[in-house]
């Protein structure tokens, strides 16, 4: 699957972390969306990486723009994590790994959770890919300022009132 | 109010015509089909000067809350949300409609306007909002609305 900038990303279908059925197209709901994949909640980094996505959020819920956040975590797992965090985005559960092959995405260094690799894509509301990032190496993922970057430039691009 | 629908609300009873209090609410609530024998918490008042402005930061709070931990601790028991609207800017309150009305006393609504539980048949079932967006869309009641189908699609 090609998940380069330019082409769509799938409108994935999945239980969010309350085990409701939802799909990405209804979380974008019309505005831009950060979407990241993470290994799952006991690994460090993404400890790290999803407690700077939390501060990024007081921005993002005044600035109409979506972070979607996918694992391979069960619902109640995601929950709890979300929770300590205190996150107020939605987090998806792929735990039956349905989407995690189509989408190319396994991390093969981790045999022992099957996760997904950490991974960060930018999309427009119709979900098409504005920027991929490759986290592998935990540098390799987006900034907070590269995150909010992309919001910019797309939200450029889509609210047609934005040089009001 | 494009996107909202009307209640009326006279401090005991809710109903989709007068007597009561005129609200708006996100027009997705009373839109499909209805779930019997469910509850709503209306944390309103009657009292027509009954208001706050969507932008006083306890307003904010609250919805803020509401993503959260409001709409996870009610799983699957939850029918739907919605704010209260007077106009673009004025909050009257929020409904909570849920099948059991056991986590009510928890609503942080409840911190706003008194909370009145009342038995409905009106509203029906709309998928939580997804967050972390707790601004409204050209003055609809929160979660509701969207920014227009021309948005959706790249212009560059």
């Amino acid at each position: 699957m090609d998940l380069s900038p330019g082409s769509s990303f799938p409108d994935l279908d999945l239980p969010d972390h309350t085990g409701r059925p939802r799909t990405l197209s209804e979380l974008a709901a019309g505005d831009p969306v950060a979407l990241v994949t993470l290994r799952g909640w006991w690994c460090p980094k993404e400890q790290r990486y999803m407690r700077e996505l939390v501060r990024l959020q007081d921005e993002f819920e005044v600035a109409y723009a979506r972070i979607v956040v996918v694992s391979v975590d069960a619902p109640e797992v995601q929950s709890a994590f979300r929770a300590g965090l205190g996150a107020r985005f939605t987090f998806l559960s792929d735990a039956e790994r349905r989407w995690l092959p189509r989408l190319g995405l396994a991390e093969t260094t981790d045999t022992t959770h099957e996760p997904y690799l950490p991974a960060g894509f930018t999309l427009f509301p119709d979900l098409t890919i504005h920027a991929a990032y490759n986290g592998y190496w935990y540098l390799g993922r987006a900034t907070m300022e590269e995150l909010r970057r992309d919001m910019r430039d797309i939200s450029r691009s889509v609210r047609e009132d934005w040089a009001l | 109010m494009s996107g909202g629908a009307c209640v009326f609300f006279d401090g005991r009873r809710l109903s989709t015509a007068p007597p009561g209090r005129e609200l708006t609410l996100d027009g997705r609530c009373l839109a499909g089909e209805p779930v019997r024998g469910a509850y709503a918490h209306v944390c309103a008042l009657a009292d027509p000067d009954a208001a706050l402005r969507f932008d006083e930061p306890e307003v904010q709070g609250a919805r803020r809350d509401a993503m959260a931990w409001w709409v996870p601790l009610l799983g699957d028991s939850l029918v739907c949300i919605s704010t209260f609207a007077l106009d673009p800017s004025r909050f009257a309150g929020a409904v909570t409609v849920a099948r059991d009305p056991s986590a009510f006393r928890d609503d942080p609504f409840a911190r706003l306007f008194p909370g009145t539980v009342v038995e409905t048949d009106l509203f029906s079932e709309v998928a939580p909002p997804a967050g972390p967006v707790v601004e409204r869309y050209a003055g609809v009641p929160w979660p509701g609305g969207r920014f227009g189908a021309s948005a959706d699609t790249q212009s560059e």
